[in-house]
Protein backbone atom coordinates (compact mmCIF):
# COMPACT_ATOMS: atom_id res chain seq x y z
CA UNK A 1 0.00 0.00 0.00
CA UNK A 2 2.96 2.54 0.90
CA UNK A 3 4.64 1.48 -2.35
CA UNK A 4 1.53 2.59 -4.50
CA UNK A 5 0.88 5.82 -2.31
CA UNK A 6 4.85 6.38 -2.84
CA UNK A 7 4.70 5.57 -6.69
CA UNK A 8 1.26 8.13 -7.12
CA UNK A 9 3.48 11.12 -5.58
CA UNK A 10 6.64 10.84 -7.58
CA UNK A 11 4.35 11.30 -10.86
CA UNK A 12 1.69 13.96 -10.15
CA UNK A 13 -1.73 12.84 -11.45
CA UNK A 14 -1.84 15.39 -14.16
CA UNK A 15 1.33 14.45 -16.17
CA UNK A 16 0.35 10.99 -15.61
CA UNK A 17 -2.29 11.87 -17.94
CA UNK A 18 -0.11 13.51 -20.26
CA UNK A 19 1.95 10.43 -20.21
CA UNK A 20 -0.77 8.54 -20.96
CA UNK A 21 -2.51 10.43 -23.86
CA UNK A 22 0.83 11.12 -25.38
CA UNK A 23 1.60 7.20 -25.71
CA UNK A 24 -1.64 6.46 -26.87
CA UNK A 25 -1.68 8.86 -29.51
CA UNK A 26 1.44 8.28 -30.92
CA UNK A 27 0.65 4.35 -31.08
CA UNK A 28 -2.30 5.52 -33.06
CA UNK A 29 -0.59 7.32 -35.30
CA UNK A 30 2.11 4.15 -35.81
CA UNK A 31 -0.91 2.26 -36.24
CA UNK A 32 -2.90 4.72 -38.86
CA UNK A 33 0.29 5.23 -40.96
CA UNK A 34 -0.24 2.92 -43.98
CA UNK A 35 -3.92 4.95 -43.65
CA UNK A 36 -1.64 8.40 -43.76
CA UNK A 37 0.83 7.18 -46.62
CA UNK A 38 -2.34 5.80 -48.85
CA UNK A 39 -3.76 9.25 -48.79
CA UNK A 40 -0.55 11.03 -49.17
CA UNK A 41 0.35 9.19 -51.96
CA UNK A 42 -3.10 9.61 -53.66
CA UNK A 43 -3.04 13.19 -53.52
CA UNK A 44 0.78 13.47 -55.72
CA UNK A 45 1.86 13.67 -58.72
CA UNK A 46 4.20 10.80 -60.30
CA UNK A 47 7.48 12.54 -60.20
CA UNK A 48 6.88 13.63 -56.50
CA UNK A 49 6.43 10.07 -55.16
CA UNK A 50 9.37 8.94 -57.05
CA UNK A 51 11.56 11.45 -55.71
CA UNK A 52 10.40 11.80 -52.06
CA UNK A 53 8.86 8.37 -51.50
CA UNK A 54 5.20 7.74 -50.18
CA UNK A 55 5.71 9.35 -46.31
CA UNK A 56 6.38 12.89 -47.57
CA UNK A 57 3.48 15.41 -47.97
CA UNK A 58 2.56 16.31 -51.28
CA UNK A 59 4.35 19.22 -53.00
CA UNK A 60 1.15 20.53 -54.78
CA UNK A 61 -2.33 18.17 -54.63
CA UNK A 62 -3.27 15.97 -57.47
CA UNK A 63 -7.27 15.57 -57.55
CA UNK A 64 -7.04 14.23 -61.23
CA UNK A 65 -5.58 11.03 -59.78
CA UNK A 66 -9.00 10.07 -58.81
CA UNK A 67 -10.99 11.03 -62.20
CA UNK A 68 -7.85 9.30 -63.88
CA UNK A 69 -8.26 6.29 -61.76
CA UNK A 70 -12.22 6.53 -61.94
CA UNK A 71 -12.19 6.72 -65.86
CA UNK A 72 -9.52 4.11 -65.77
CA UNK A 73 -12.06 1.96 -65.03
CA UNK A 74 -12.69 2.00 -61.51
CA UNK A 75 -16.37 3.18 -61.90
CA UNK A 76 -17.03 0.25 -63.22
CA UNK A 77 -15.66 -1.78 -60.04
CA UNK A 78 -18.06 0.81 -57.98
CA UNK A 79 -20.94 0.36 -59.85
CA UNK A 80 -20.45 -3.41 -59.77
CA UNK A 81 -19.87 -3.61 -56.07
CA UNK A 82 -22.92 -1.51 -56.00
CA UNK A 83 -24.67 -3.39 -57.87
CA UNK A 84 -23.48 -6.80 -56.37
CA UNK A 85 -24.22 -5.41 -52.63
CA UNK A 86 -27.04 -3.92 -53.06
CA UNK A 87 -28.96 -7.06 -54.09
CA UNK A 88 -27.32 -9.47 -52.07
CA UNK A 89 -27.50 -7.75 -48.38
CA UNK A 90 -31.97 -7.14 -48.89
CA UNK A 91 -32.20 -10.41 -50.27
CA UNK A 92 -29.86 -12.12 -47.66
CA UNK A 93 -31.96 -10.62 -44.84
CA UNK A 94 -34.96 -11.17 -46.00
CA UNK A 95 -34.09 -15.02 -46.11
CA UNK A 96 -31.70 -15.29 -42.79
CA UNK A 97 -34.53 -13.38 -40.91
CA UNK A 98 -37.00 -15.44 -41.94
CA UNK A 99 -35.09 -18.79 -41.17
CA UNK A 100 -33.73 -17.79 -37.78
CA UNK A 101 -37.55 -16.29 -36.95
CA UNK A 102 -38.48 -19.80 -37.44
CA UNK A 103 -35.61 -21.19 -35.21
CA UNK A 104 -36.40 -19.21 -32.01
CA UNK A 105 -40.21 -18.61 -32.04
CA UNK A 106 -42.34 -21.33 -33.59
CA UNK A 107 -41.83 -24.16 -31.55
CA UNK A 108 -39.98 -25.74 -34.03
CA UNK A 109 -38.79 -29.76 -32.76
CA UNK A 110 -35.58 -29.68 -35.26
CA UNK A 111 -34.47 -25.82 -34.39
CA UNK A 112 -31.43 -27.28 -32.82
CA UNK A 113 -30.37 -29.89 -35.28
CA UNK A 114 -30.74 -27.32 -38.29
CA UNK A 115 -28.77 -24.54 -36.98
CA UNK A 116 -25.78 -26.80 -36.20
CA UNK A 117 -26.29 -28.10 -39.53
CA UNK A 118 -26.13 -23.92 -40.98
CA UNK A 119 -23.56 -22.96 -38.16
CA UNK A 120 -20.94 -25.54 -40.40
CA UNK A 121 -21.01 -22.98 -43.13
CA UNK A 122 -18.99 -20.38 -41.27
CA UNK A 123 -16.59 -22.63 -40.77
CA UNK A 124 -15.78 -23.99 -44.28
CA UNK A 125 -12.81 -22.85 -46.44
CA UNK A 126 -14.04 -21.27 -49.55
CA UNK A 127 -11.68 -23.62 -51.17
CA UNK A 128 -14.05 -26.73 -50.42
CA UNK A 129 -16.36 -25.42 -52.25
CA UNK A 130 -14.91 -23.87 -55.36
CA UNK A 131 -15.12 -27.00 -58.00
CA UNK A 132 -18.10 -27.95 -57.50
CA UNK A 133 -19.23 -24.48 -57.67
CA UNK A 134 -17.51 -24.01 -60.88
CA UNK A 135 -19.44 -26.87 -62.23
CA UNK A 136 -22.24 -26.05 -61.41
CA UNK A 137 -22.22 -22.76 -62.68
CA UNK A 138 -21.04 -23.37 -65.92
CA UNK A 139 -23.94 -26.19 -65.93
CA UNK A 140 -26.45 -23.05 -65.26
CA UNK A 141 -24.43 -20.23 -67.32
CA UNK A 142 -24.07 -18.28 -64.33
CA UNK A 143 -20.19 -17.84 -64.51
CA UNK A 144 -19.05 -14.40 -65.45
CA UNK A 145 -22.37 -12.46 -64.65
CA UNK A 146 -23.64 -10.62 -61.72
CA UNK A 147 -26.41 -12.69 -61.07
CA UNK A 148 -24.27 -15.42 -60.27
CA UNK A 149 -21.78 -14.08 -57.96
CA UNK A 150 -24.77 -13.03 -56.19
CA UNK A 151 -26.71 -15.80 -55.76
CA UNK A 152 -23.72 -17.55 -54.47
CA UNK A 153 -23.01 -14.16 -51.93
CA UNK A 154 -26.69 -15.34 -50.52
CA UNK A 155 -25.99 -18.94 -49.75
CA UNK A 156 -22.73 -18.16 -48.49
CA UNK A 157 -24.25 -15.04 -46.27
CA UNK A 158 -26.94 -17.24 -44.67
CA UNK A 159 -24.92 -19.05 -41.68
CA UNK A 160 -23.39 -15.46 -39.96
CA UNK A 161 -27.05 -13.72 -40.63
CA UNK A 162 -29.05 -16.34 -39.46
CA UNK A 163 -26.45 -16.70 -36.39
CA UNK A 164 -27.14 -12.70 -35.92
CA UNK A 165 -30.76 -12.49 -36.04
CA UNK A 166 -31.15 -15.73 -34.09
CA UNK A 167 -29.17 -14.06 -31.60
CA UNK A 168 -31.62 -11.81 -31.45
CA UNK A 169 -34.56 -12.91 -31.29
CA UNK A 170 -33.74 -14.53 -28.54
CA UNK A 171 -34.18 -11.80 -26.72
CA UNK A 172 -37.87 -11.06 -27.62
CA UNK A 173 -40.48 -12.46 -24.99
CA UNK A 174 -42.14 -14.99 -25.90
CA UNK A 175 -45.02 -13.82 -23.93
CA UNK A 176 -45.43 -11.13 -26.92
CA UNK A 177 -45.55 -13.57 -29.84
CA UNK A 178 -47.74 -16.27 -27.61
CA UNK A 179 -50.55 -12.89 -26.98
CA UNK A 180 -50.27 -12.69 -30.56
CA UNK A 181 -51.05 -16.07 -31.30
CA UNK A 182 -53.91 -16.58 -28.60
CA UNK A 183 -55.38 -13.44 -30.64
CA UNK A 184 -55.45 -15.59 -33.80
CA UNK A 185 -52.57 -13.66 -35.66
CA UNK A 186 -51.02 -15.70 -38.08
CA UNK A 187 -47.38 -16.62 -37.96
CA UNK A 188 -46.46 -14.87 -41.41
CA UNK A 189 -48.01 -11.63 -39.87
CA UNK A 190 -46.48 -11.93 -36.45
CA UNK A 191 -43.23 -12.51 -38.08
CA UNK A 192 -43.85 -9.29 -40.75
CA UNK A 193 -45.64 -7.30 -38.05
CA UNK A 194 -44.03 -7.98 -34.82
CA UNK A 195 -40.66 -10.10 -34.83
CA UNK A 196 -39.73 -7.77 -37.80
CA UNK A 197 -40.22 -4.24 -36.93
CA UNK A 198 -39.06 -5.75 -32.95
CA UNK A 199 -35.59 -5.93 -34.99
CA UNK A 200 -34.99 -3.26 -36.55
CA UNK A 201 -31.60 -2.88 -34.65
CA UNK A 202 -30.21 -5.88 -35.71
CA UNK A 203 -31.08 -5.56 -38.94
CA UNK A 204 -29.15 -2.13 -39.35
CA UNK A 205 -26.14 -4.43 -37.65
CA UNK A 206 -26.53 -7.29 -40.10
CA UNK A 207 -27.22 -4.70 -42.73
CA UNK A 208 -23.76 -3.54 -42.25
CA UNK A 209 -21.68 -6.17 -41.26
CA UNK A 210 -23.04 -7.75 -44.46
CA UNK A 211 -22.54 -5.09 -46.62
CA UNK A 212 -18.96 -4.50 -45.57
CA UNK A 213 -18.24 -8.01 -45.96
CA UNK A 214 -19.90 -8.07 -49.47
CA UNK A 215 -18.12 -5.05 -50.33
CA UNK A 216 -14.80 -6.67 -49.66
CA UNK A 217 -15.19 -10.21 -50.93
CA UNK A 218 -12.38 -11.22 -53.27
CA UNK A 219 -11.89 -15.13 -54.29
CA UNK A 220 -15.52 -16.15 -55.49
CA UNK A 221 -15.50 -13.07 -57.39
CA UNK A 222 -12.09 -14.00 -58.89
CA UNK A 223 -13.13 -17.80 -59.12
CA UNK A 224 -16.21 -16.54 -60.94
CA UNK A 225 -15.99 -13.61 -63.04
CA UNK A 226 -13.89 -13.61 -65.89
CA UNK A 227 -14.53 -10.21 -67.89
CA UNK A 228 -12.44 -7.00 -66.65
CA UNK A 229 -16.29 -4.89 -67.19
CA UNK A 230 -17.82 -7.16 -64.97
CA UNK A 231 -15.00 -7.19 -61.77
CA UNK A 232 -16.13 -5.97 -58.75
CA UNK A 233 -13.97 -3.50 -56.53
CA UNK A 234 -11.35 -6.03 -54.77
CA UNK A 235 -10.68 -7.97 -57.33
CA UNK A 236 -10.59 -4.77 -60.18
CA UNK A 237 -7.85 -3.37 -57.75
CA UNK A 238 -5.68 -5.64 -57.73
CA UNK A 239 -5.95 -6.50 -61.33
CA UNK A 240 -5.20 -2.87 -61.44
CA UNK A 241 -1.95 -2.93 -59.59
CA UNK A 242 -0.93 -5.60 -61.75
CA UNK A 243 -1.68 -3.69 -64.85
CA UNK A 244 -0.23 0.03 -63.42
CA UNK A 245 2.46 -1.75 -61.33
CA UNK A 246 4.38 1.66 -61.21
CA UNK A 247 1.65 3.86 -61.27
CA UNK A 248 1.29 4.24 -57.60
CA UNK A 249 -0.36 7.61 -57.08
CA UNK A 250 -3.39 6.69 -59.50
CA UNK A 251 -3.58 2.99 -58.32
CA UNK A 252 -3.73 4.75 -54.17
CA UNK A 253 -6.34 6.68 -55.42
CA UNK A 254 -8.15 4.03 -57.06
CA UNK A 255 -7.87 2.02 -53.31
CA UNK A 256 -8.74 5.29 -51.33
CA UNK A 257 -12.17 5.60 -53.54
CA UNK A 258 -13.00 1.82 -52.97
CA UNK A 259 -12.34 2.22 -49.22
CA UNK A 260 -13.94 5.83 -48.25
CA UNK A 261 -17.77 4.37 -48.79
CA UNK A 262 -16.71 2.07 -46.05
CA UNK A 263 -14.60 4.41 -43.95
CA UNK A 264 -17.94 6.53 -43.88
CA UNK A 265 -20.10 3.18 -43.40
CA UNK A 266 -18.07 3.25 -40.56
CA UNK A 267 -18.00 6.50 -39.21
CA UNK A 268 -21.73 6.71 -38.89
CA UNK A 269 -22.92 3.61 -38.35
CA UNK A 270 -20.09 2.28 -35.89
CA UNK A 271 -22.17 1.49 -32.82
CA UNK A 272 -23.89 -1.31 -34.98
CA UNK A 273 -20.75 -3.21 -35.69
CA UNK A 274 -20.27 -3.85 -32.01
CA UNK A 275 -23.89 -4.28 -31.64
CA UNK A 276 -24.08 -6.78 -34.45
CA UNK A 277 -21.16 -8.83 -33.60
CA UNK A 278 -22.72 -8.80 -29.84
CA UNK A 279 -24.92 -10.60 -31.45
CA UNK A 280 -23.34 -12.88 -33.12
CA UNK A 281 -21.42 -14.28 -30.00
CA UNK A 282 -24.12 -14.24 -27.82
CA UNK B 1 -56.92 -33.94 -47.80
CA UNK B 2 -54.37 -35.29 -45.21
CA UNK B 3 -54.23 -31.72 -43.97
CA UNK B 4 -58.34 -31.84 -43.44
CA UNK B 5 -58.38 -35.30 -41.84
CA UNK B 6 -55.29 -34.18 -39.10
CA UNK B 7 -57.11 -31.10 -38.16
CA UNK B 8 -60.32 -33.21 -37.71
CA UNK B 9 -58.79 -35.45 -35.68
CA UNK B 10 -57.39 -32.85 -33.54
CA UNK B 11 -60.06 -31.07 -32.74
CA UNK B 12 -61.96 -34.12 -31.52
CA UNK B 13 -59.62 -34.65 -29.11
CA UNK B 14 -60.47 -32.95 -26.37
CA UNK B 15 -56.73 -31.52 -25.37
CA UNK B 16 -55.90 -28.30 -24.66
CA UNK B 17 -53.42 -28.08 -27.17
CA UNK B 18 -56.14 -28.53 -30.24
CA UNK B 19 -57.84 -25.23 -28.40
CA UNK B 20 -54.48 -22.77 -29.13
CA UNK B 21 -53.17 -24.21 -32.60
CA UNK B 22 -56.23 -23.64 -34.63
CA UNK B 23 -55.47 -24.68 -38.55
CA UNK B 24 -54.06 -28.05 -37.87
CA UNK B 25 -51.13 -29.61 -36.31
CA UNK B 26 -49.51 -30.93 -39.02
CA UNK B 27 -49.98 -27.49 -41.20
CA UNK B 28 -48.30 -26.21 -38.00
CA UNK B 29 -45.71 -28.60 -38.06
CA UNK B 30 -45.08 -28.14 -41.54
CA UNK B 31 -44.98 -24.17 -41.50
CA UNK B 32 -41.54 -23.98 -39.92
CA UNK B 33 -39.98 -25.65 -42.68
CA UNK B 34 -41.73 -23.05 -45.09
CA UNK B 35 -39.89 -19.75 -43.04
CA UNK B 36 -36.37 -22.12 -43.15
CA UNK B 37 -36.73 -22.92 -46.97
CA UNK B 38 -35.54 -20.58 -49.15
CA UNK B 39 -32.50 -20.08 -46.89
CA UNK B 40 -32.02 -23.14 -46.23
CA UNK B 41 -32.62 -24.33 -49.95
CA UNK B 42 -30.19 -22.02 -51.22
CA UNK B 43 -27.07 -22.34 -48.29
CA UNK B 44 -27.34 -26.33 -49.47
CA UNK B 45 -27.18 -26.23 -52.90
CA UNK B 46 -23.89 -23.17 -52.51
CA UNK B 47 -22.24 -24.16 -49.25
CA UNK B 48 -22.98 -27.89 -48.43
CA UNK B 49 -23.69 -30.06 -51.60
CA UNK B 50 -20.23 -28.70 -52.75
CA UNK B 51 -18.32 -29.45 -49.89
CA UNK B 52 -19.77 -32.74 -50.18
CA UNK B 53 -19.34 -33.19 -53.93
CA UNK B 54 -15.48 -31.99 -53.38
CA UNK B 55 -14.54 -34.15 -50.53
CA UNK B 56 -15.96 -36.84 -53.24
CA UNK B 57 -13.87 -35.53 -56.31
CA UNK B 58 -10.53 -36.11 -54.09
CA UNK B 59 -10.76 -39.59 -54.64
CA UNK B 60 -9.89 -39.33 -58.41
CA UNK B 61 -7.48 -38.11 -60.91
CA UNK B 62 -9.17 -35.68 -63.28
CA UNK B 63 -8.43 -32.45 -64.88
CA UNK B 64 -11.47 -30.70 -64.86
CA UNK B 65 -12.53 -30.56 -68.17
CA UNK B 66 -12.31 -34.16 -69.61
CA UNK B 67 -15.74 -36.36 -69.36
CA UNK B 68 -13.92 -39.45 -67.72
CA UNK B 69 -12.69 -39.49 -64.30
CA UNK B 70 -10.22 -42.07 -62.96
CA UNK B 71 -11.30 -43.44 -59.43
CA UNK B 72 -7.63 -43.30 -57.16
CA UNK B 73 -9.00 -44.18 -54.20
CA UNK B 74 -6.65 -41.98 -51.39
CA UNK B 75 -3.80 -41.76 -54.06
CA UNK B 76 -4.00 -37.88 -54.21
CA UNK B 77 -3.46 -37.50 -50.48
CA UNK B 78 -0.26 -39.65 -51.01
CA UNK B 79 1.16 -37.74 -54.01
CA UNK B 80 0.45 -34.56 -51.59
CA UNK B 81 2.04 -35.89 -48.51
CA UNK B 82 5.38 -37.59 -50.69
CA UNK B 83 6.06 -36.08 -53.67
CA UNK B 84 4.39 -32.39 -53.64
CA UNK B 85 6.96 -30.54 -52.01
CA UNK B 86 4.89 -26.95 -52.11
CA UNK B 87 2.72 -28.85 -50.58
CA UNK B 88 4.83 -28.92 -47.17
CA UNK B 89 6.05 -25.66 -47.47
CA UNK B 90 1.93 -24.47 -47.35
CA UNK B 91 1.01 -26.65 -44.50
CA UNK B 92 4.50 -24.97 -42.78
CA UNK B 93 3.69 -21.33 -43.85
CA UNK B 94 -0.05 -22.24 -42.42
CA UNK B 95 1.17 -23.37 -39.12
CA UNK B 96 3.43 -20.14 -38.50
CA UNK B 97 0.62 -17.97 -39.45
CA UNK B 98 -1.68 -20.02 -37.34
CA UNK B 99 0.75 -19.63 -34.16
CA UNK B 100 1.06 -15.71 -35.20
CA UNK B 101 -2.76 -15.25 -35.78
CA UNK B 102 -3.36 -17.13 -32.39
CA UNK B 103 -0.60 -15.31 -30.25
CA UNK B 104 -0.77 -11.52 -31.76
CA UNK B 105 -3.90 -10.13 -32.60
CA UNK B 106 -5.57 -11.93 -29.22
CA UNK B 107 -2.78 -10.40 -27.25
CA UNK B 108 -2.85 -7.34 -29.14
CA UNK B 109 -6.74 -7.02 -28.93
CA UNK B 110 -6.77 -7.71 -25.24
CA UNK B 111 -4.53 -5.19 -24.72
CA UNK B 112 -6.42 -2.40 -26.75
CA UNK B 113 -9.49 -3.46 -24.64
CA UNK B 114 -8.33 -3.08 -21.65
CA UNK B 115 -6.56 0.04 -22.45
CA UNK B 116 -9.79 1.41 -23.91
CA UNK B 117 -12.28 -0.07 -21.42
CA UNK B 118 -12.52 2.80 -18.84
CA UNK B 119 -14.01 6.09 -20.40
CA UNK B 120 -12.20 8.88 -20.82
CA UNK B 121 -11.82 11.63 -22.74
CA UNK B 122 -11.39 10.47 -26.63
CA UNK B 123 -11.91 6.73 -25.96
CA UNK B 124 -14.53 6.38 -28.93
CA UNK B 125 -12.24 8.59 -31.06
CA UNK B 126 -9.17 5.78 -30.15
CA UNK B 127 -11.52 2.65 -30.47
CA UNK B 128 -12.08 3.63 -33.91
CA UNK B 129 -8.78 4.11 -34.92
CA UNK B 130 -7.50 0.94 -33.85
CA UNK B 131 -10.49 -0.90 -34.95
CA UNK B 132 -10.84 0.43 -38.52
CA UNK B 133 -8.13 -1.70 -40.68
CA UNK B 134 -10.20 -4.21 -39.66
CA UNK B 135 -13.46 -2.97 -41.87
CA UNK B 136 -11.01 -3.09 -45.09
CA UNK B 137 -10.49 -6.10 -47.68
CA UNK B 138 -7.82 -7.92 -47.24
CA UNK B 139 -7.13 -7.14 -51.17
CA UNK B 140 -6.85 -3.75 -49.82
CA UNK B 141 -5.25 -3.88 -46.95
CA UNK B 142 -2.48 -5.93 -48.93
CA UNK B 143 -2.22 -3.55 -51.85
CA UNK B 144 -1.43 -0.54 -48.96
CA UNK B 145 1.41 -2.47 -47.21
CA UNK B 146 2.90 -3.84 -50.84
CA UNK B 147 3.77 -0.07 -51.26
CA UNK B 148 4.96 0.36 -47.86
CA UNK B 149 7.52 -2.99 -47.77
CA UNK B 150 8.09 -1.14 -51.66
CA UNK B 151 12.48 -1.83 -52.31
CA UNK B 152 13.09 1.62 -52.97
CA UNK B 153 10.41 3.84 -52.13
CA UNK B 154 8.70 1.94 -49.26
CA UNK B 155 7.98 3.26 -46.08
CA UNK B 156 9.75 0.95 -44.04
CA UNK B 157 13.56 1.06 -45.97
CA UNK B 158 12.92 4.83 -45.78
CA UNK B 159 12.28 4.91 -42.31
CA UNK B 160 15.31 2.49 -41.43
CA UNK B 161 17.32 4.63 -43.55
CA UNK B 162 16.58 7.30 -41.79
CA UNK B 163 17.63 6.06 -38.31
CA UNK B 164 20.85 4.76 -39.23
CA UNK B 165 19.52 1.00 -39.84
CA UNK B 166 20.37 0.85 -43.86
CA UNK B 167 21.86 -2.74 -42.51
CA UNK B 168 18.22 -4.14 -41.70
CA UNK B 169 16.71 -2.69 -45.01
CA UNK B 170 15.52 -5.53 -47.10
CA UNK B 171 13.44 -6.71 -50.09
CA UNK B 172 10.80 -7.80 -48.20
CA UNK B 173 8.74 -9.29 -50.35
CA UNK B 174 10.95 -11.02 -52.66
CA UNK B 175 13.41 -12.55 -50.25
CA UNK B 176 12.52 -16.14 -50.23
CA UNK B 177 13.25 -16.57 -46.56
CA UNK B 178 11.54 -13.72 -45.08
CA UNK B 179 8.63 -12.86 -47.56
CA UNK B 180 6.09 -14.96 -45.19
CA UNK B 181 6.71 -12.47 -42.46
CA UNK B 182 5.80 -9.10 -44.07
CA UNK B 183 2.69 -10.55 -44.94
CA UNK B 184 1.35 -11.93 -41.63
CA UNK B 185 2.47 -8.61 -40.22
CA UNK B 186 0.07 -7.04 -42.59
CA UNK B 187 -2.48 -9.61 -42.08
CA UNK B 188 -1.88 -8.72 -38.36
CA UNK B 189 -2.87 -5.04 -38.51
CA UNK B 190 -6.03 -6.52 -40.22
CA UNK B 191 -7.14 -8.98 -37.56
CA UNK B 192 -6.69 -7.04 -34.34
CA UNK B 193 -10.09 -5.08 -34.82
CA UNK B 194 -12.46 -7.97 -33.87
CA UNK B 195 -10.34 -9.52 -30.74
CA UNK B 196 -10.44 -5.71 -29.82
CA UNK B 197 -14.51 -5.93 -30.05
CA UNK B 198 -15.29 -9.04 -28.49
CA UNK B 199 -12.96 -8.42 -25.72
CA UNK B 200 -14.11 -5.18 -24.97
CA UNK B 201 -17.82 -6.59 -24.79
CA UNK B 202 -16.42 -9.01 -22.54
CA UNK B 203 -14.74 -6.21 -19.90
CA UNK B 204 -18.30 -4.84 -20.24
CA UNK B 205 -19.96 -7.95 -18.32
CA UNK B 206 -17.82 -7.36 -15.33
CA UNK B 207 -19.10 -5.40 -12.41
CA UNK B 208 -16.89 -2.70 -11.83
CA UNK B 209 -17.58 -3.97 -7.86
CA UNK B 210 -15.23 -6.91 -7.68
CA UNK B 211 -12.21 -4.68 -9.25
CA UNK B 212 -12.79 -2.39 -6.10
CA UNK B 213 -13.04 -5.34 -4.01
CA UNK B 214 -9.71 -6.37 -4.99
CA UNK B 215 -8.09 -2.83 -4.85
CA UNK B 216 -9.51 -3.25 -0.77
CA UNK B 217 -8.09 -5.95 -0.44
CA UNK B 218 -4.77 -5.29 -1.81
CA UNK B 219 -4.33 -6.34 -5.30
CA UNK B 220 -2.05 -4.66 -7.69
CA UNK B 221 -3.07 -3.75 -11.51
CA UNK B 222 -1.44 -7.49 -12.65
CA UNK B 223 -2.93 -8.98 -9.62
CA UNK B 224 -6.51 -7.78 -10.56
CA UNK B 225 -6.04 -8.37 -14.17
CA UNK B 226 -4.52 -12.02 -13.61
CA UNK B 227 -6.69 -13.84 -11.12
CA UNK B 228 -10.30 -11.25 -11.75
CA UNK B 229 -10.19 -9.93 -14.71
CA UNK B 230 -8.17 -13.04 -16.89
CA UNK B 231 -10.23 -15.59 -15.39
CA UNK B 232 -13.95 -13.92 -16.31
CA UNK B 233 -12.83 -13.62 -19.95
CA UNK B 234 -12.07 -17.16 -20.54
CA UNK B 235 -15.25 -17.67 -22.57
CA UNK B 236 -14.66 -14.52 -24.74
CA UNK B 237 -10.85 -15.79 -24.60
CA UNK B 238 -11.99 -18.96 -26.14
CA UNK B 239 -14.26 -17.51 -28.76
CA UNK B 240 -11.57 -14.87 -29.68
CA UNK B 241 -9.12 -17.84 -30.30
CA UNK B 242 -11.70 -20.18 -32.26
CA UNK B 243 -12.54 -17.26 -34.65
CA UNK B 244 -8.70 -15.98 -35.30
CA UNK B 245 -8.02 -19.57 -35.76
CA UNK B 246 -10.75 -20.90 -38.15
CA UNK B 247 -9.99 -16.70 -39.85
CA UNK B 248 -5.98 -17.36 -40.26
CA UNK B 249 -7.00 -20.81 -42.12
CA UNK B 250 -9.23 -18.96 -44.46
CA UNK B 251 -6.65 -16.55 -45.41
CA UNK B 252 -6.07 -15.72 -48.94
CA UNK B 253 -6.76 -12.32 -50.30
CA UNK B 254 -3.45 -10.91 -48.76
CA UNK B 255 -1.15 -14.01 -50.25
CA UNK B 256 -2.88 -13.59 -53.70
CA UNK B 257 -2.59 -9.41 -53.49
CA UNK B 258 1.06 -9.30 -51.59
CA UNK B 259 3.35 -11.81 -53.27
CA UNK B 260 0.51 -14.75 -54.93
CA UNK B 261 2.43 -16.93 -53.56
CA UNK B 262 6.09 -16.21 -54.73
CA UNK B 263 8.75 -15.83 -54.93
CA UNK B 264 9.29 -19.44 -55.51
CA UNK B 265 6.59 -20.74 -54.02
CA UNK B 266 7.81 -20.03 -50.75
CA UNK B 267 4.60 -18.28 -49.44
CA UNK B 268 2.03 -20.47 -50.93
CA UNK B 269 -0.52 -21.50 -48.27
CA UNK B 270 -3.00 -24.39 -48.65
CA UNK B 271 -5.73 -21.98 -49.39
CA UNK B 272 -3.46 -20.55 -52.07
CA UNK B 273 -1.72 -23.55 -53.30
CA UNK B 274 -5.01 -25.03 -53.52
CA UNK B 275 -6.04 -22.35 -56.18
CA UNK B 276 -2.86 -22.85 -58.65
CA UNK B 277 -3.55 -26.96 -58.46
CA UNK B 278 -6.79 -26.70 -59.11
CA UNK B 279 -7.14 -23.59 -62.10
CA UNK B 280 -3.68 -22.93 -63.33
CA UNK B 281 -2.38 -26.71 -63.75
CA UNK B 282 -5.82 -28.78 -63.78
CA UNK B 283 -5.18 -30.96 -61.24
CA UNK B 284 -8.44 -31.01 -59.53
CA UNK B 285 -8.30 -34.30 -57.61
CA UNK B 286 -5.12 -32.74 -56.05
CA UNK B 287 -6.39 -29.07 -55.56
CA UNK B 288 -9.71 -31.10 -53.35
CA UNK B 289 -7.81 -32.95 -51.77
CA UNK B 290 -6.04 -29.74 -50.08
CA UNK B 291 -9.31 -28.51 -49.54
CA UNK B 292 -9.99 -31.35 -47.76
CA UNK B 293 -6.86 -31.54 -45.88
CA UNK B 294 -7.74 -27.56 -44.84
CA UNK B 295 -11.00 -27.84 -44.00
CA UNK B 296 -9.74 -31.51 -41.24
CA UNK B 297 -7.81 -28.66 -40.00
CA UNK B 298 -10.09 -26.26 -39.38
CA UNK B 299 -12.22 -28.64 -37.80
CA UNK B 300 -9.90 -29.00 -34.79
CA UNK B 301 -11.02 -25.44 -33.83
CA UNK B 302 -13.99 -25.20 -35.04
CA UNK B 303 -15.65 -27.96 -33.23
CA UNK B 304 -15.52 -26.64 -29.64
CA UNK B 305 -16.79 -23.44 -31.14
CA UNK B 306 -19.79 -24.74 -32.79
CA UNK B 307 -20.03 -26.82 -29.49
CA UNK B 308 -19.63 -23.76 -27.43
CA UNK B 309 -22.61 -21.45 -30.52
CA UNK B 310 -25.54 -24.06 -29.73
CA UNK B 311 -24.78 -25.16 -25.76
CA UNK B 312 -26.97 -22.75 -24.29
CA UNK B 313 -30.11 -23.84 -26.63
Amino acid sequence: MNQTIAKKEILPRQSKVALFYFALILAALIWFTPVITLVLTALKDAGDFARNGAFSFPKSIRWANFSEAWETGVKNYFWNSVIVTGFKVPIGIVLESMAAFALTHMHFKWADRVFTYILIGLIVPMQMTLVPLTLLMNALNLIDTLTGLTILYIGFGVPFGVLVMRGFFRTVPVAIIEAARLDGCSWFRIFYRIALPLALPAIVSLCILDGVATWNEFILAQIFLRSDELRTLPLGLVQFSTQFATQYNQLAAAVLIAVVPIMLVFLFFQRYFVAGMGGAVK
Amino acid sequence: MADLQQSATAESLPSQKAKTREPSDDHLRRLPWAFLAPALVIYSVVVVYPMVYSAYLSLFRWDGISPSKVFVGLDNYGILLTQNDVFWIALRNNAIWLVAALLLPTSIGLGLAMLLNSKFRGSHIFRSIFYFPAVLSLAVVGLIWTWIYHPDLGLLNQMLGVFGLKALQRNWLSDPQIALYPVIIAATWNAVGLPMLLYLAGLQTIPEELHEAAKVEGAGPIQRFLYVTFPLLRETTLVVLAITAINALKAYDIIYAMTNGGPANRTQLLSTWMYFLTYNYNQVGLGTAIAVILFSLTLIFAIPYIRFMTRKT
